[in-house]
């Protein structure tokens, strides 16, 4: 909403400076966000008269034009048509900056010095009306040589609030005023409503039926006859640019002034093209149509509530008028329209037919319903004194259900309760009525159980303060305009809680860590997903992934459905970060998957974790040469935050998995339950998203994880007696596993087998083809005593030949 | 013919210092030492010999001879001490590192600075008491609005337009659908003190807009509690998060779910409150929305709203990683540029 500052003067004696008073709004609840200066214009502009108008001797289309002003007179070039003999003009003397930046000096225009010049309105930086194209006539009372900037509102302040979507009233400047009223003090100053009417009754013209009254609460309607189209006054025009608004013709102009002063929109019908001289508000049949004032063709159907004569819709309520009885040179009488219309209604038809306007916007917020008459006579008022006619007697009021007083009782505690601070009961009152509430000293009615010296007030409200429903809303009038600042901050009350980040947030935040220790960056990608990048990972086509949930309405195609794995989202980030030159990437993400269930049934929300590695490893070691990662990186970090997530169990086993290498990809399970899978990208997917180089993927679901982990390790008693190490190697088959070699290891190694650790695996010289070499390092201690030699012999033995049973592994001798 | 005792003890001074003399490095001198004082070198052998001297020679023998013993052994230790000097000198030579050469790198990940911020302010509240609580990100029109005092109609809902996944069910706008969510599970328990931080989502998608972005919402229930306390905890809260000196100021606001609203500003961290283009010249920065619950929402969650009262805020996570890292496009934080990321 633009408030020109000197407009809004006129509602109410305003001391602060524009700046100022923004701060002021903006600290009561209507925040300012910007004060501009409209039509900004410098000095040397004066008004002057036309006294005489000659040929210029060598230009053909030029004139002579002399003009008075004041104190001296002034001949200048001119090449405009539309001045004659005593008009007052726009001068820009000598010195005179234009908005456009151009610099005012005398001139030589074919070879006569020009030592000003008379200005347009385009000159002027202004958009008007004019009735003919040239320079602008001033039309107000004002002397030769006053200064411009005086006659009219150039370089007016402009204050444009951003206004929050329950403060309907204000929409109009008397609104405003009444903000402003509350917070300085000053008396509301309402203007002129009073009306003269003449000739015919009303009634006898026309009449108004509302059909639906669900969607018009109240419909108004003026007459008014010989009327003149003609540009409105030029202070008029400039209000209204200066608000924002355009232009058009006086009686146009006149309704968007009184809707910007009253907020109440209005509408103007040419009375003799409405059929019958009837208004029905009714909703549209199915089919009907109506070319509306921007020239095109409206398809209409029952939602829509329209305005109708006795054949065919004149208007759409509260969003646009027809062309059919549009407003024109030739219109003689007028029928003007202050109607209150459904609000959801008017939103509905706004958003259907694309057509969001200051009036709907208006209805859409609530438009006072008590404020119909008054803005009625505002506005013929006003037109008269533009347009010239006759006010007809008489205004129709089609208002069914009129409005209701509201009363709401406010408890002088209840303030102290929510605000956590007692304002004394003559500045609450004082903060009501100035905000035009009328404040009455109730009697204490609310129970027996009250205490009896409990300070009520008992609080009309407005009908344009639909806002002000209940008693917390008085509340929050009091300390606004109290100043919510001037409240002051108190110790918080109440039971002392723990705020220790629970359990579950606590493993999580644990994950995180170890990840980053492991040298991964932790991403965030969107929720949603193109499908596309689904098919892209050719999953069986009853794959779960592939049953996503789809958004109605998204944005894109790339945004279309909720993810079902965080891979594919992965797979961008890869692919965005590969084409800026980052080779190397070592992510994670924790976030969630989406899956459908029943179809009013919100979907199924789990957490997962996925993994992604590619480049070389170690980077920026001159000491250790980078190498290609390989699947063991990736294992090794997931071993690594199992157990540092004190998780016992953890089981890797080859699987087949869609998007992962055939024979390079794993299924994980933690205690016997498949958590997710990790693995390189298969070679063919890895083509497909053109990916230059091998990627390890992993995703485990997180809910298991946080069920086996314990943050809480047990203790162990330190070893008291020495360990007996032990290195051997064997010699096995490529198919042999390491998994199962140590797993025997340790079924045979006895009870004082401490640790297993694999620390060579070896292929080459000296060992056959199909064999390879691994090399294991054990420790063997016993609780009590110091193991010798002698005693751990028969283990290593009964080691070698069960892996020799199992396997046929052969000893390797060093 | 028969040396005379000073000259056999000088004789010996001689082979001494001469062979001192010629000892390149420890080794020979740990040789000259057995040589002449060892078990059996030089000196216990004329110690043993002195038998077979005259009486009256063998004092004047035996102190000369201890004389030199003396001699010889600080002798050794200086030329010791001087050789190992010289040593250590030769082996520091070789052993000298060229330390400008780069250290081993230690990579570490990074975690996303949204996550850093999100868990700042976890940790800022953590201590003033408030659990960590979680909801849906997929949400019913229930929660998002309807029980939020915002109908189907209700023109509020313009203000964060929505991804539907049918009639009624859409991705959440904000984190408030937590308000209601928590305070029914706790009803008719006191006091709810809790924060929920998440994803939310809303149709938007330019500079300052981003399709997804994360929010913190606050929630504290008890008997008496008040905008007094509301402004106390929000101090507490900016003056951790931005450091001291920011002045705050609380703004009248509307938010259909708590009465009274406020909206919380801190002055400009770029320009200190005298105007720039951060602030848009207004020296204020927006930092979260705030109010009292509504009584509406209370009683719609299980609590007598006279009874009771409490407040509520919503903090954007983006918004506050974007002030305090000078970012000027959220949508840096979702494209994931490795390279913007491990700068956090």
């Amino acid at each position: 909403m633009k408030v020109p500052y000197n407009w809004l003067r006129d509602y109410i004696k305003i001391e602060l400076p524009p700046e100022e008073l923004a701060k002021r709004l903006t600290m009561a609840g209507l925040e300012v966000e910007l004060v501009s200066t409209f039509a900004p214009l410098g000095e040397n502009f004066v008004a002057g008269r036309i006294v005489s108008l000659r040929e210029h001797p060598h230009g053909a289309n030029l004139l002579l034009v002399e003009v008075d002003l004041g104190k001296t007179m002034l001949e200048v070039v001119c090449g405009a048509k539309n001045i004659s003999e005593g008009d007052m003009v726009p001068v820009a003397l000598s010195g005179a900056v234009l908005p456009g930046g151009e610099v005012i000096k005398p001139t030589e225009i074919r070879g006569i010095l020009s030592p000003g010049m008379l200005c347009s309105g385009g000159e002027l930086g202004l958009e008007i009306a004019e009735e003919e194209p040239g320079i602008m006539i001033l039309d107000m009372d004002c002397s030769p040589g006053e200064k411009l900037t005086d006659l009219l509102p150039f370089n007016e302040p402009v204050l444009e609030i951003d206004l929050t979507p329950n403060r309907g009233d204000c929409l109009g400047l008397l609104g405003i005023a009444r903000e402003v009223a509350a917070l300085t003090g000053e008396k509301l100053l309402l203007p002129p409503d009073d009306v003269e009417e003449e000739g015919q009754k009303i009634e006898q013209l026309g009449s108004v039926e509302i059909r639906d009254t669900d969607l018009c609460y109240r419909y108004t309607a003026r007459i008014m006859e010989g009327i003149t189209i003609r540009p409105s006054p030029l202070k008029m025009q400039m209000r209204l640019l200066a608000a924002g608004i355009r232009s058009i013709s006086n009686l146009v102009d006149v309704t968007n002034y009184v809707m910007w002063e009253t907020g109440f929109p209005m509408h103007a019908f040419d009375y003799d093209r409405l059929t019958g001289g009837q208004i029905i508000v009714r909703r549209a049949g199915q089919g009907e149509t109506l070319v509306t004032l921007d020239g095109l063709l409206r398809t209409l159907d029952p939602e829509v509530l329209v305005i109708a004569d006795t054949v065919e819709p004149v208007a759409l309520a509260g969003v646009m008028g027809g062309e059919n009885t549009e407003i024109t040179e030739k219109t003689n009488r007028l029928l003007l329209e202050a109607a209150v219309f459904n609000p959801t209604s008017v939103r509905k038809t706004a958003r259907k037919m694309n057509l969001p306007s200051e009036a709907s916007q208006r209805y859409e917020k609530g438009v006072d319903v008590e404020g119909a008459i008054f803005a009625q006579n505002r506005a013929v008022r006003l037109m008269k004194a533009t347009a010239g006619g006759k006010i007809l007697h008489g205004i129709i009021d089609s208002y069914p259900r009129p409005h209701k007083e509201h009363v709401i009782t406010l408890r002088k505690s209840r303030v102290q309760l929510v605000l956590g601070y007692s304002i004394p009961e003559e500045r609450i009152t004082d903060i009501l009525t100035g905000l035009s509430l009328e404040v009455g000293k109730a009697e204490d009615t609310l129970g027996e159980n009250r205490k009896t010296d409990e300070v009520l007030f008992k609080v009309r409200i407005p009908s344009y303060r639909s806002d002000l429903q209940i008693e917390v809303d008085l509340i929050e009038e009091v300390a606004r305009i109290y100043g919510f600042d001037k409240i002051p901050v108190t110790p918080p009350v109440g039971m002392q809680t723990s705020g220790r980040p629970s359990q579950v947030q606590r493993i999580t935040s644990r994950i995180k860590n170890t990840l980053v220790s492991c040298g991964l960056q932790e991403v965030i990608t969107f929720s949603f997903i193109n499908p596309k990048h689904l098919d892209l990972l050719q999953l069986p086509a009853d794959d779960k992934w592939r049953n996503a949930v789809r958004l109605q309405n998204p944005l894109t195609e790339d945004q279309a459905i909720l993810r079902t794995s965080l891979l594919p989202g992965l797979f961008q980030l890869l692919q965005y970060n590969f084409n800026r030159q980052t080779l190397n990437q070592f992510i994670f993400e924790m976030g969630r998957v989406f899956f459908p269930r029943g179809e009013y049934e919100l979907p199924l929300e789990r957490e997962v974790l996925a993994l992604a590695l590619s480049g070389k490893q170690p980077l920026g070691d001159w000491q250790n040469h980078p190498r290609d990662l390989n699947f063991y990186e990736i294992k090794g970090i997931i071993e690594t935050l199992v157990q540092n997530l004190g998780i016992e169990g953890l089981h890797w086993e080859e699987a087949t998995i869609p998007l992962l290498h055939p024979v390079r990809g794993s299924k994980i399970s933690i205690q016997g339950r498949e958590v997710g899978f990790a693995g390189s990208l298969h070679p063919l997917l890895q083509e497909k998203l053109d990916f230059k180089q091998e990627v390890f993927l992993a995703e485990l679901m997180l809910e298991p994880l946080l069920e086996a982990s314990s943050l809480l390790p047990t203790f162990r008693r330190l070893p008291r007696f020495p360990a007996v190490f032990r290195d051997v190697a064997f010699i096995v088959s490529r198919k042999a596993k390491a998994g199962d070699l140590m797993d025997t290891i340790r079924a045979h190694g006895g009870t004082f087998l401490e640790e297993v650790s694999l620390f060579d695996v070896y292929e080459g010289k000296q060992i056959p083809e199909d064999c390879l070499s691994m090399a294991f390092s054990l420790t063997f201690r016993h609780g009590d005593k110091t193991l010798t030699d002698d005693e751990v012999d028969p283990f290593m033995e009964e080691i070698a030949q069960a892996l020799q049973e199992k396997f046929d592994a052969a000893l390797r001798k060093t | 013919m028969q040396k005379t005792i000073n000259e056999r003890i000088e004789e010996l001074r001689a082979q001494f210092q001469q062979g001192i003399d010629a000892a390149p490095n420890l080794e020979a001198l740990e040789k000259l030492r057995v040589k002449f004082l060892g078990k059996k070198g030089e000196v216990t052998t004329l110690m043993r010999g002195m038998g077979k001297l005259p009486a009256d020679e063998r004092p004047l023998f035996g102190k000369l001879l201890n004389e030199f013993k003396g001699f010889a052994e600080k002798m050794l230790d200086n030329q010791k001490k001087q050789l190992k000097e010289k040593d250590a000198s030769q082996r520091w030579e070789k052993e000298r590192l060229d330390i400008t050469l780069p250290g081993k790198p230690f990579h570490l990940g990074r975690k996303h600075p949204l996550t850093v911020i999100t868990e700042e302010i976890e940790e800022i509240f953590s201590y003033m008491g408030f659990q960590i609580a979680e909801g849906p990100e997929v949400e019913s029109d229930y929660y998002n609005f309807e029980a939020l005092n915002m109908s189907k109609e209700h023109p509020a809902r313009d203000m964060q337009d929505s991804f539907y996944i049918n009639p009624e069910v859409l991705l959440r706008t904000h984190t408030s659908p937590m308000q209601v969510r928590t305070m029914e599970a706790m009803a008719p328990g006191l006091p709810v003190r809790i924060i929920c931080p998440g994803k939310v989502f809303r149709r938007d998608d330019d500079v300052t807009h981003s399709p997804m972005f994360h929010q913190v919402e606050g929630l504290v229930v008890d008997r008496g509690v008040s905008l007094a306390d509301l402004k106390g905890i929000l101090m507490l809260f900016t003056k951790e998060m931005f450091g001291e000196g920011r002045e705050l100021r609380f703004r009248p606001s509307f938010f259909p779910f708590t009465e009274p609203s406020a909206e919380v500003d801190i002055s400009c961290i770029i320009c200190g409150g005298s105007g720039c283009r951060t602030c848009g010249d207004t020296g204020w920065l927006e930092i979260l929305g705030s109010g009292m619950v509504h009584p509406r929402v209370l009683e719609v969650s299980g609590y007598d709203s006279e009874e009771v009262t409490g407040y509520a805020f919503g903090i954007g996570i983006e918004r506050i990683a974007m002030l305090k890292y000078g970012i000027d496009d959220i949508r840096l934080f979702y494209y994931n540029d490795l390279r913007m990321l491990q700068q956090y």
